[in-house]
C-alpha cells in the first residue's frame, strides 16, 4: 500500500469480528474467494487446499487502501497468508485465533489480537476508536443480524447461504421476502469448511437430485455467526462481549478439543430431521477429512465425503455424486 | 582395534556384535539387530549400518525403547505422552523423579521399520485416516492395537501453530477415549518494531509477549505433571532438568559439527538422523542417551582425527531438510555419490541448547517458540540458509512429508528462499514410508542433484 488510508480489509474467517473493523473506520468485507483466483496465487497445487490457495489469490489483487486479514484456524491458512505477504504489496495480517478454549490465557491471547488487529489498522490510517463508539457499531450489526436470523427461516437454503454472503460483504440484512418455494425432499444436512464464491450452488444440486437441505453447517453457514450479545455487557466492556460472541461462541473443526462443534453437531443434527449427511471439504484439508468417520459414527447417519477440488468440472462431479448419494437414499 | 569406517549390512552388524561379546562388557540392552526382525522390524534387513560398536549401541538403544517403556512402566514409573511440540515437555518431565516421557508421535516410523506388517495404517484407514494424512496416523493404530508403547497415564499435546495432520489424529486419538491436556502454541511472529522483544535459541526473536502466552501455557503443563509426578517441580529441578538435557544437546552439537564439516564424512546420513532424534525425548533414558551419543562422537572425533571417511571425500555436501518416513532413503544419498553436510528435521529447537540464564520456565517457553514449525516458513528458510552456509553445503535436498499440511508451500518458500540467498540448487523429492518401488525415481533425483554440485565445481 502507498501510503493510502486503509478503507476496506477483506477476510473470510468468521472469527475475525467485523464490527471491530468497522469501529476503526474501515469497511469489513468478509467475503468468499473465486475459485479461479487461485491460479493467480501460483502457489503449488498438489498438498495445497484449493481454497487457500483461492484466497491467496484474491489477496494478490487488492487495490490501495484494501488490507487482507488471515486467521490461523488451519496450518494451510496461515501459510497461504505468508504467500500472500511475500507475493502482494497489500498489508496483510495474520490474525492468532487460539486453537484451545475454556481457560482464561486462550480468551486473553484472542483479545489481544484483537488489539493488535486494530493497532495494524491504526497504522495505516484508521481510526482509534472509543468505547461507546465499539459498543454503537455492535448494537447496530446485532440488530441487522437479528433480521438475518429471522429472514433464515422462510428463505431456501441457497437464498439464506446467499444472503449470510451479502450480510458478510457489507453488513445488510436481506431486504426482499423469500421467492422461492422451500424444498420437499430427503433431507440432507450439509456441514464442513467454508464455500467459495458460487458454492450455494450446491444447494440447488441437493435439491435436483431429490434431496432437501434442512441445516447449513458450513463455515459460511449460520454455524459461524455470532450469539446475540448482551446489551449490557456490551456497554461494560464491548470488547469482553467480542471476545464472548466469536472466541467464545463459534463451534469450528480447528478448535482443540472440538467438544463444541460436536455438541453443535449432536443438536442441529437431531432438531433438523436429517436423514443424510454430506460433508464438504476441500482435497488437502485434514481437519475436515478427519471428520468424515466421526460424523459417521455421531449422527449414525449415511454421509457423503464431498472432496471439493475447485477445478474446471468440480461442479459437474460433485453434481454427479450428489445424484448417487440421493439415489440410494430416495 | 576399531574397524574401518564403511557401511555393513545388518548381518555385518551382528557379527561385530558377537565380537563385542566376548569381549569389553556393553549394556544390557545392546545386542544383534536379527532380534528385532524376529519381531517384525524387517525393514533392518534392508538398511546399512555404521560398522562400528558406537552404532551399534545407538542402534541397540533406539530399537529397545519400547521394552524400556514397558518396564519402566511395569515398574511403576509413570509414562508421559508428549505429542507434537517436539522436545519441550520431556525436558520438564524428566526433571522430576520417577517420570518417563516419550512421543507416540514416533510410532510413525513402525510402518516403515515393519514394513507395513503392522498393520497401523489398516487400523488408522478404518479411523478414517487414510493415505492423504502424514504417516504420523500410524500413532492412532498404536493406541487402538496396544501392541507398541504402553498407553500412557497422561497425554499432553500442544495445539495451535501446528500441522493439522497431527492435530486431527490427536483429537481422534482422544475420541477414543484417551484424554488429553492441550496447550496452545500460538504462531510465532516477528516482534512490531515497537514492541517489547525476546531473542530465541536459534537466533529468531519472538514478541515478550508470546513468550509470556507459552510461559503460562506451559505452567498448566508443570502442575498437570506435578500432579502425575505426587512431587514438586520447582525452578530448581526444571533448571537440573534443563542442564541435562543441554548436555545431550551439547554433545550433538559437537557431532553435527565435526559430521557435517569434516573433508571425509565420517559418520553415515541415517546413523546422524537417528542420534539426532534422540534429543527429542532422549529414546525414554536421559541419562543412557548421553553415554550413547558420547560412545557416537568419540567415534566420529576418531575418524576425523584419522582423517577416515565413510565416502569417497568429493562427495556432494547436501543439507537435508525434514525427516524421512523410510529410513532407507538415507543410505540411498551415499549410495548416489552424496553426504549429510547439514540437516534441518523440523526439530532444531530440541537441538538448540536451552538457556540457562533465565528462569527455567522462561528458557522453555522460549525454546518452545522457536520450534521451526510453529513460525513462518522464511524463519525456517532463513535459519536452513544460514545453517547450510555454516556447513558448507552445495545442495539442499527438501524431503516432502506424504500428506503433511505444511509440506507444500514450505518446501517452495524454502526452495524460493534457498536459491536467493546461497545461489545452490534446491531439490525436493517426497519420501513415503516404504518407498521401495520409488527407489530408482529417487536414486535419480538424488543422482542429479549430486551432478549437479560436480558440475558446478568446475565453473
Amino acid at each position: 500500500m502507498t501510503g493510502t488510508r486503509v478503507t476496506t480489509v477483506v477476510y473470510s474467517s468468521p472469527f475475525v469480528p467485523a464490527e471491530w473493523i468497522a469501529a476503526h473506520g474501515a469497511r469489513p468485507k468478509r467475503f468468499r474467494p473465486d475459485a479461479a483466483a487461485a491460479a493467480r496465487s501460483a502457489a503449488p497445487v498438489a498438498g495445497m487446499c484449493p481454497y487457500a490457495r483461492a484466497l491467496a489469490g484474491e489477496a494478490m489483487a487488492l487495490r490501495d487502501g484494501q488490507v487482507a486479514v488471515f486467521a490461523t484456524t488451519c496450518d494451510q491458512m496461515r501459510r497461504a497468508a505468508e504467500w500472500a505477504a511475500l507475493e502482494t504489496p497489500a498489508p496483510v495480517f495474520l490474525f492468532n485465533v487460539p486453537a484451545t478454549h475454556g481457560t482464561p490465557a486462550a480468551a486473553r491471547l484472542y483479545r489481544d489480537e484483537l488489539h493488535r488487529l486494530g493497532h495494524f489498522l491504526v497504522r495505516l490510517g484508521a481510526g482509534d476508536p472509543a468505547r461507546k463508539k465499539l459498543a454503537d457499531v455492535m448494537e447496530s450489526y446485532d440488530a441487522r443480524r437479528r433480521e438475518l436470523r429471522d429472514a433464515l427461516g422462510i428463505l431456501t437454503p441457497r437464498e439464506a447461504s446467499e444472503a449470510i454472503a451479502a450480510f458478510d460483504r457489507d453488513g445488510s440484512p436481506p431486504t426482499q421476502a423469500a421467492h422461492g418455494s422451500l424444498p420437499h425432499g430427503v433431507p440432507v444436512a450439509v456441514v464442513g469448511g467454508p464455500l467459495m464464491r458460487g458454492d450455494a450452488r450446491v444447494f440447488d444440486r441437493i435439491e435436483e437430485a431429490g434431496g432437501a437441505v434442512v441445516l447449513d453447517g458450513t463455515e459460511s453457514g449460520a454455524r459461524t455467526i455470532p450469539a446475540p450479545f448482551d446489551r449490557r455487557r456490551l456497554r461494560d466492556d464491548p470488547v469482553l462481549e467480542l471476545v464472548d460472541a466469536y472466541f467464545g461462541g463459534i463451534p469450528d473443526v480447528f478448535r482443540r478439543p472440538d467438544e463444541a462443534l460436536v455438541a453443535w453437531l449432536g443438536r442441529e443434527l437431531a432438531s433438523s430431521g436429517a436423514r443424510a449427511v454430506v460433508l464438504w471439504r476441500y482435497v488437502w484439508c485434514d481437519l475436515w477429512a478427519a471428520w468424515v468417520a466421526r460424523l459417521k459414527e455421531l449422527a449414525r447417519l449415511p454421509v457423503l465425503d464431498l472432496d471439493v477440488s475447485g477445478d474446471e468440472g468440480a461442479d459437474r462431479r460433485t453434481a454427479n455424486r450428489i445424484q448417487a448419494f440421493l439415489e440410494v437414499l430416495r | 582395534m576399531n574397524p574401518p569406517p564403511k557401511r555393513i549390512s545388518m548381518e555385518g552388524l551382528d557379527l561385530l556384535c558377537a565380537r563385542r561379546s566376548a569381549g569389553a562388557p556393553m549394556p544390557a540392552y545392546v545386542g544383534p539387530l536379527r532380534r528385532h526382525v524376529a519381531e517384525g522390524d524387517r525393514r533392518l534387513l534392508r538398511l546399512e549400518y555404521d560398522a562400528s560398536p558406537a552404532a551399534l549401541r545407538l542402534w541397540s538403544f533406539l530399537l529397545t525403547e519400547e521394552e524400556r517403556l514397558h518396564a519402566a512402566h511395569a515398574a511403576g514409573a509413570k509414562i508421559v505422552g508428549a505429542m507434537k511440540d517436539l522436545g519441550t515437555v520431556p525436558v520438564m518431565a524428566y526433571a522430576l523423579p520417577n517420570v518417563v516421557a516419550f512421543y507416540p508421535d514416533g510410532a510413525w516410523w513402525t510402518p516403515c521399520v515393519m514394513e507395513l506388517s503392522d498393520g497401523l495404517f489398516c487400523i488408522a484407514q478404518s479411523l478414517g485416516f487414510g493415505e492423504s494424512f502424514c504417516p504420523v496416523r500410524a500413532m492412532l493404530g498404536a493406541f487402538v492395537n496396544r501392541a507398541h508403547f504402553p498407553i500412557p497415564d497422561i497425554l499432553i499435546c500442544s495445539a495451535g501453530a501446528v500441522c493439522d495432520d497431527f492435530s486431527a489424529i490427536a483429537q481422534r486419538v482422544e475420541s477414543l477415549g484417551h484424554p488429553i491436556l492441550w496447550w496452545e502454541m500460538p504462531h510465532r511472529r516477528r516482534p512490531e518494531p515497537d514492541e517489547p522483544a525476546v531473542e530465541l535459541p536459534g537466533g529468531f526473536s519472538a514478541p515478550a509477549s508470546q513468550a509470556a502466552f507459552v510461559r503460562s501455557e506451559l505452567e498448566r503443563v508443570r502442575a498437570a505433571l506435578e500432579g502425575l509426578a505426587g512431587a514438586p517441580l520447582g525452578d530448581a529441578e526444571l533448571a537440573a532438568g534443563i542442564a541435562e538435557a543441554n548436555r545431550v544437546r551439547r554433545l550433538l552439537a559437537d557431532l553435527r559439527r565435526l559430521a557435517y564439516t569434516a573433508e571425509a564424512c565420517p559418520m553415515p546420513a541415517l546413523e546422524m538422523l537417528i542420534a539426532e532424534m534422540l534429543a527429542i525425548h532422549f529414546c525414554s533414558d536421559r541419562a543412557e542417551s548421553i553415554r550413547v551419543l558420547a560412545d557416537l562422537l568419540e567415534e566420529v572425533r576418531r575418524r576425523v582425527k584419522e582423517k577416515v571417511g565413510i565416502v569417497a571425500k568429493d562427495a556432494a555436501r547436501v543439507f537435508w531438510v525434514n525427516p524421512v518416513a523410510d529410513l532407507r532413503v538415507m543410505n540411498l544419498l551415499e549410495d548416489s555419490g552424496g553426504r549429510l553436510a547439514g540437516t534441518e528435521f523440523l526439530f532444531s529447537h530440541a537441538l538448540d541448547p536451552i538457556p540457562e540464564d533465565l528462569p527455567p520456565m522462561e528458557a522453555l517457553a522460549r525454546m518452545a517458540l522457536a520450534d521451526p514449525m510453529a513460525g513462518p516458513s522464511a524463519d525456517r528458510a532463513a535459519r536452513i540458509v544460514r545453517d547450510a552456509r555454516a556447513f558448507g553445503a552445495e545442495a539442499v535436498l527438501v524431503s516432502r512429508i506424504p500428506g503433511a499440511s505444511h509440506c507444500a508451500l514450505e518446501g517452495a518458500v524454502i526452495a524460493r528462499v534457498v536459491r536467493e540467498e546461497l545461489a545452490i540448487p534446491v531439490v525436493e523429492i517426497e519420501v513415503p514410508p516404504v518407498a521401495d518401488p520409488m527407489m530408482p525415481t529417487l536414486r535419480s533425483q538424488l543422482e542429479a542433484l549430486v551432478e549437479t554440485v560436480q558440475e558446478r565445481r568446475k565453473r
